[in-house]
C-alpha cells in the first residue's frame, strides 16, 4: 500500500531476459483484448518493471495481468521485474542506469506517481519514456481529473484517495476541515507520515499545499506541529500506532473500511474524515521505456491495463480505484470504499520545479520543531 | 626451519594426519599476510570500490574536484547549528557569543549533527547501564540455562525496526501492557513518540553488544592473578579494580564504541517510534538519496564517517592492554543463594530484562496471533497459504536462504576478522590508521553502501573490454561478511593483545609452524572472542536487508527479513501487521535456535 516506502522496495528482481524478438517459429496473428491488432513473429518476452507488492502472490494484480495478457497474445511471455534502487523508489534504479549509460532491461514501468515523473525529467536530459497516448485506444477513457502527464507518456491505471481516518468511537466530534485540525481539542490526535519516504505522507503534504497555497502551507504546518501532529516514517508505523490507540486520527486511504469490514471490525473506528469534502488523489501511472526493444508490444500491454476488462478487476486487487470511466468496483469494495466528493491532485506542470523544494522546506521545518 | 621435523613426522602419522600437516604447511606458506591480502581483495570489490565511488561525489562539483559541497554542508545551520555560523563567519563569532551571553544563555541550536550525537550519547549511556549488569550476572553467576541466555543475547540484533516498533508500542504504549500493570497501582506513563521510548528501543538493540563483549573478555581473565591479589590481602573490589577491570576495559570500550556508532547512524527505529521531529543524519541521507541528490547525501555520509572513524582511531589507542594469558578460569558462584548485593543486582536486572526484552518480544508474538483485535490464527494461515501457493513468498525458502547466507557469511567473516586482528595487532600510528579504516564497513552510512553496491556491482563496470557485474548469492554472502567481520575483529583483537606470545614462540621452537602454533596456542586463548564475533556476524547476516535486496537479482533469493517486508506491503493483507509479525516470530525462533546451536558447537571448541 505504501508506494514509496523503502520497506516495500523488498524486491529481488525478476527476469533479466531481454525483451524482443528471440526468433523461433509459430507465427500467429492475434487480436489482443484491448482491440489493437498486432502481428507476432515468434515468441516474444515483455519485461515489465514494477514494485514488489504489485506482483506478490497468485492473487496479485501482476499475476492476473500476466495470465490474461499472455492468453490474449500467443507467443508472448510477460516477465515481471522488481528493481530496487537502494532507496525509496524503484524508478531510481532506472534513472541511475540512464545516467551511467547502463542497460535498461525493461520495456515498461508500472507504478509511477506524478512527483516521480517530475523528478525523472529533472534528473535526465534525454527522455526515459516514450510518448504513447496517441497509439492507445483506451487513453481517452482515463478520468479527466487523473490525467497527469502533459506529454502523453505516463498513463494512470489506478488511483488511491488519501484522507485522514478517524476513530469515531473516541472522538465526539470529528474534524471536517483543515482548520479544524488546529483546534486544541485535537491536540496530539493526528498521525501523519514522512513526505520524504511515504506516499500517504507526500499526498497529505501536497493536499495541504493545495489548500493553503505554497506561501501558506509552512505556517499551517507550524500550527499543526504546535498542536502535536506526529510525523512517523511509514504508513505501517503510523497505522500500527493508530490501531494500538496511540492517537485517534491517521493519514491513510479511503479504503480503510473495506479491510475493517472484511475482518468484522467496528466500522465506526474507521471513519473516513474527508477534509473540506476533499481527498487527495494519488494516481499510479505506467509508461513505456524509450529504450524498449518492443515498444508496440509494451504499448499494447499498457492499453490492456486501461481496458474495461482489466479496470474492473486489477485496481481492486491492488486495493485502489479504477482510473478509467469504464472501470467499476464489486463486493465489499463497492460497498465500503468511498471516493471524496471533490478529489484534488496536483498536475505535472504544477509540481514541476516545485515539489522537491516544497518537501525539503517542510521536512526541515518538522525536524527543527 | 620446521620443514625437516615435519618430514620425519609425516612418515609416522596416518594419511589423515599427513593431510593435516600438508594443510598446516600450506597455511604456513600463505601465512597471515596472505589471508590478510585475500581479505583486502574481498573488501575492495564489495566495499571500498563501490562505496568510494559514491563518497567521491562529495568531493566533486560539475565534474571537477572541489571541497565546495562539503563546505556547503558544514556551513548549513540546519546540519551544524551555531557551529555552521562560526565556520561561515569566524570573525563574527565573538560578537555572536557576546550576544548569546547578553540574551541570558538561550538554548543553542546544534543542528542535525548535534542532535544525532546527543541521541547517540543517550543511547550509549543507556546501553551501558543495561548491558554491564547483564555482563556481571552472566560472568559471575552459575545457573541453569546460563549458556542459553548468553547465546540469546544477540537475538534482538536481527529484528527489523518495524517489528520492534510494534513490540514497543504494544508494550509501552498508552494502552500497552506496562500501563495495564502500572494501572493496578494507579500509575500511568505516557512515553509515546518521546525521546525516552526511542532511547529504550536503541537500548533494546545495543545493550546486548555491551553484555556479549564484556562476557567474552571476562571468560579469559586469569583467575590466578585475582587469587594472588586476594592472598596479598586485597579486598574483592580492589582485586576487581586492579586485576580484572583493566583486562575487561578494552573489550568494554570496543562495545561502547560500536554502540555509539550504531546509535549515531540509527535510522528506521527512530522514525518508526519517534517520528520526523527526532530525525537523525542518516534519515537525511536516506531522503536525499531518494531524491537522487547523491552529492549532498555523500557529503553528509563523509562527515558521518569522519566522526565515527575518528572515534575508532581514538579507541584503538586503548585496545592494546597487555595482560597475562589465562591459565585458570574464574569460578562462577551459584546464582541462587543467600542475598548479597550482587544477587540483588541480578534480581533487578532480571526485572529490567523482563520489561525491556521479554515484553516487546512477547508483544510481537501476540500480534501474530491477533487479527482485527481478536485472537486468530489468520496470520499463520496466511503464511501457510504463501507456503503452499505459487508465485508467493514461501517462509521455508526464506528460512533456508537466510541460514545459507548466514553460514556463508560467518565462514567468510571469521577468517577475515581474525586475519585483520592478527595483522593490525601492533603498536604504531600506521597500524591504528589501518585498523580504523578497516572498521569502515560499520562507519559508512548503510544507505550510501546500498547505492554503491547498485551502481558498481549491479550495473557493473567495463574493464579491458569485459563487462563485469557481481550479483547473486555469492555477492550477498560477501556483502554480509563485510558487514560482520568488524565484530570478529573487535572481539578478537583485545584478547589477541593479551595472548601470551612467549607460549606461541615456545611452540615454534618445538617445531610447530606458525599456522599450527596459531591454532594450538593462540586460537584457544582468543576462542571466546571468535565465538562472540561469529555470533554477531551471524546476526548481522540474518538481519541484513538493504544489500540483500540490491544484490539479489533473482526473485527467489529472498531472506526472512525480505519476506517479512513483502508480507507487510502485500495489498491483500491490508493494514494488518499480523502476517509480518508471524514471519517475525518465525525469524525470532529460527535465529534463537541457531544461536544456541552455533554457540554449543563453538563452546565445544572453546577450551
Amino acid at each position: 500500500m505504501e508506494r514509496r516506502d523503502y520497506l516495500r522496495a523488498a524486491g529481488a528482481t525478476g527476469a533479466l531476459g531481454l525483451a524482443g524478438c528471440l526468433g523461433g517459429g509459430g507465427d500467429t496473428e492475434t487480436t489482443s483484448t484491448s482491440g489493437t491488432t498486432g502481428t507476432t513473429s515468434g515468441d516474444r518476452t515483455l519485461t515489465v518493471a514494477t514494485y514488489q507488492s504489485y506482483v506478490d502472490g497468485e492473487d496479485s494484480p501482476g499475476a492476473w495481468l500476466k495470465e490474461e495478457f499472455e492468453a490474449a497474445n500467443d507467443g508472448v511471455t510477460v516477465e515481471w521485474t522488481t528493481p530496487s534502487g537502494g532507496s525509496s523508489s524503484g524508478i531510481n534504479e532506472y534513472i541511475q542506469r540512464a545516467k551511467q549509460g547502463a542497460e535498461i532491461d525493461a520495456d515498461l514501468y508500472v507504478g509511477l506517481n506524478t512527483g516521480e515523473l517530475v523528478r525523472i525529467d529533472e534528473e535526465l536530459d534525454d527522455p526515459l519514456f516514450a510518448t504513447v497516448t496517441d497509439a492507445l485506444s483506451h487513453a481517452g477513457d482515463v478520468k479527466e481529473a487523473l490525467t497527469v502527464d502533459p506529454d502523453g507518456r505516463a498513463l494512470p491505471y489506478d488511483t488511491g484517495y488519501i484522507t485522514p481516518v478517524m476513530d469515531a468511537t473516541v472522538l465526539d466530534d470529528v474534524p471536517t476541515t483543515f482548520d479544524d485540525l488546529l483546534d486544541p481539542a485535537y491536540e496530539g490526535d493526528l498521525l501523519a507520515e514522512n513526505a520524504q519516504s511515504s506516499d500517504t505522507g507526500e499526498a497529505f503534504l501536497l493536499w495541504s499545499i493545495h489548500e493553503k497555497g505554497p506561501d501558506g502551507y509552512l505556517d499551517y504546518w507550524r500550527d499543526l506541529l504546535d498542536n502535536g501532529v506526529r510525523v512517523l516514517d511509514t504508513w505501517q508505523a503510523a497505522y500500527n500506532a493508530y490501531t494500538k490507540g496511540e492517537a485517534p486520527m491517521v493519514v491513510s486511504y479511503s479504503t480503510a473500511q473495506v479491510y475493517a469490514a472484511n475482518n468484522g471490525e467496528d466500522l465506526e473506528k474507521y471513519h473516513l474524515g474527508f477534509l473540506d469534502e476533499q481527498g487527495y488523489a494519488n494516481p499510479e501511472t505506467a509508461a513505456v521505456f524509450e529504450a524498449s526493444d518492443a515498444p508496440d508490444l509494451a504499448a499494447s500491454f499498457l492499453d490492456f491495463m486501461l481496458s474495461a476488462d482489466a479496470q474492473n478487476v486489477v485496481p481492486q486487487k491492488n486495493y485502489q480505484y479504477p482510473a478509467t470511466t469504464t472501470g467499476s468496483l464489486s463486493g465489499n469494495f463497492a460497498k465500503y470504499a468511498q471516493e471524496p466528493a471533490d478529489p484534488v491532485t496536483f498536475t505535472y506542470d504544477e509540481l514541476a520545479g516545485n515539489v522537491t523544494g516544497w518537501i525539503e522546506d517542510w521536512a526541515r521545518l518538522v525536524a527543527q520543531h | 626451519m620446521d620443514r625437516g621435523l615435519g618430514a620425519t613426522r609425516r612418515t609416522a602419522l596416518s594419511r589423515l594426519g599427513g593431510a593435516a600437516e600438508r594443510g598446516y604447511a600450506l597455511a604456513d606458506r600463505i601465512g597471515a599476510h596472505g589471508a590478510f591480502l585475500a581479505t583486502l581483495a574481498v573488501l575492495v570489490v564489495v566495499f571500498y570500490y563501490p562505496v568510494g565511488t559514491v563518497l567521491f561525489t562529495a568531493f566533486t562539483e560539475s565534474g571537477r574536484v572541489s571541497l565546495a559541497p562539503l563546505w556547503a554542508t558544514l556551513t548549513d545551520p540546519f546540519y551544524f547549528g551555531v557551529l555552521a555560523g562560526a565556520l561561515a563567519d569566524p570573525a563574527g563569532a565573538p560578537a555572536a557569543v557576546r550576544g548569546w551571553i547578553d540574551a541570558g544563555f538561550p538554548a543553542v541550536r546544534t543542528g542535525l549533527f548535534g542532535w544525532t550525537a546527543y541521541l547517540a550519547v543517550l543511547g550509549t549511556g543507556a546501553a551501558v547501564l543495561v548491558g554491564l549488569p547483564g555482563a556481571y550476572v552472566l560472568a559471575r553467576y552459575e545457573f541453569p540455562g546460563r549458556e542459553t541466555v548468553r547465546s540469546l543475547t544477540v537475538v534482538p540484533f536481527v529484528l527489523p525496526a518495524i517489528m520492534v516498533a510494534v513490540g514497543f508500542t504494544t508494550m509501552f504504549g498508552t494502552s500497552g501492557a506496562l500501563n495495564d500493570v502500572l494501572g493496578l497501582v494507579g500509575l500511568h506513563v505516557n512515553v509515546a513518540f518521546s525521546v525516552p521510548l526511542v532511547v529504550a528501543a536503541l537500548t533494546f538493540y545495543n545493550a546486548p553488544l555491551v553484555t556479549r563483549f564484556v562476557v567474552a573478555a571476562a571468560d579469559t581473565v586469569d583467575a590466578r592473578a585475582v587469587e594472588t591479589a586476594r592472598t596479598l590481602g586485597a579486598p574483592r573490589w580492589r582485586a576487581f579494580r586492579d586485576v580484572v577491570a583493566p583486562q575487561l576495559l578494552p573489550s568494554f570500550l570496543a562495545a561502547v564504541l560500536l554502540v555509539f556508532v550504531f546509535d549515531f547512524m540509527a535510522f528506521p527505529i527512530v522514525l518508526a517510534l519517534g517520528g520526523l521531529r527526532l530525525a537523525t543524519v542518516e534519515v537525511w541521507i536516506y531522503s536525499l538519496a531518494g531524491d537522487l541528490r547523491l552529492g549532498e547525501a555523500a557529503s553528509l555520509a563523509v562527515l558521518e564517517t569522519a566522526i565515527t572513524l575518528a572515534l575508532t582511531y581514538a579507541y584503538l589507542r586503548y585496545e592494546r592492554t597487555e595482560g597475562a594469558a589465562r591459565a585458570a578460569r574464574i569460578e562462577r558462584v551459584p546464582l541462587v543463594g543467600p542475598p548479597t548485593a550482587g544477587r540483588l543486582l541480578a534480581a533487578g536486572y532480571a526485572l529490567v530484562a523482563l520489561v525491556l526484552y521479554v515484553g516487546p518480544l512477547a508483544s510481537m508474538v501476540l500480534e501474530s496471533l491477533t487479527r482485527g483485535g481478536h485472537l486468530s490464527a489468520a496470520n499463520y494461515a496466511f503464511l501457510l497459504a504463501q507456503q503452499l501457493g505459487t508465485g508467493g513468498t514461501q517462509p521455508t525458502v526464506a528460512v533456508r536462504n537466510s541460514l545459507l547466507f548466514a553460514a556463508g557469511a560467518v565462514a567468510l567473516a571469521v577468517p577475515m576478522g581474525v586475519s585483520i586482528a592478527a595483522i593490525t595487532n601492533r603498536d604504531g600510528r600506521l597500524a591504528r590508521v589501518g585498523g580504523a579504516l578497516l572498521m569502515a564497513p560499520l562507519a559508512v552510512s548503510g544507505v550510501v553502501t546500498g547505492i554503491g553496491l547498485l551502481q558498481a556491482l549491479v550495473f557493473g563496470v567495463d574493464l579491458f573490454g569485459w563487462h563485469l557485474a557481481v550479483t547473486g548469492p555469492v555477492a550477498i554472502v560477501a556483502a554480509h561478511a563485510v558487514g560482520g567481520y568488524p565484530f570478529v575483529v573487535r572481539n578478537v583483537a583485545p584478547l589477541l593483545a593479551r595472548a601470551n606470545r612467549d607460549l606461541a614462540a615456545a611452540a615454534r621452537t618445538l617445531g610447530a609452524g606458525p599456522a599450527r602454533a596459531f591454532r594450538d596456542v593462540t586460537l584457544p586463548f582468543v576462542a571466546p572472542g571468535v565465538v562472540a564475533g561469529a555470533a554477531f556476524a551471524f546476526a548481522i547476516s540474518v538481519g541484513e536487508f538493504n544489500a540483500t535486496i540490491v544484490l539479489a537479482r533473482d526473485p527467489g533469493w529472498y531472506t526472512m527479513p525480505v519476506a517479512l517486508e513483502r508480507y507487510l506491503s502485500n495489498p491483500s493483507v491490508g493494514p494488518y501487521l499480523g502476517p509480518a509479525a508471524a514471519m517475525g516470530t518465525v525469524l525470532l525462533a529460527v535465529t534463537a535456535a541457531s544461536f544456541v546451536v552455533v554457540e554449543r558447537l563453538g563452546g565445544r571448541w572453546e577450551p
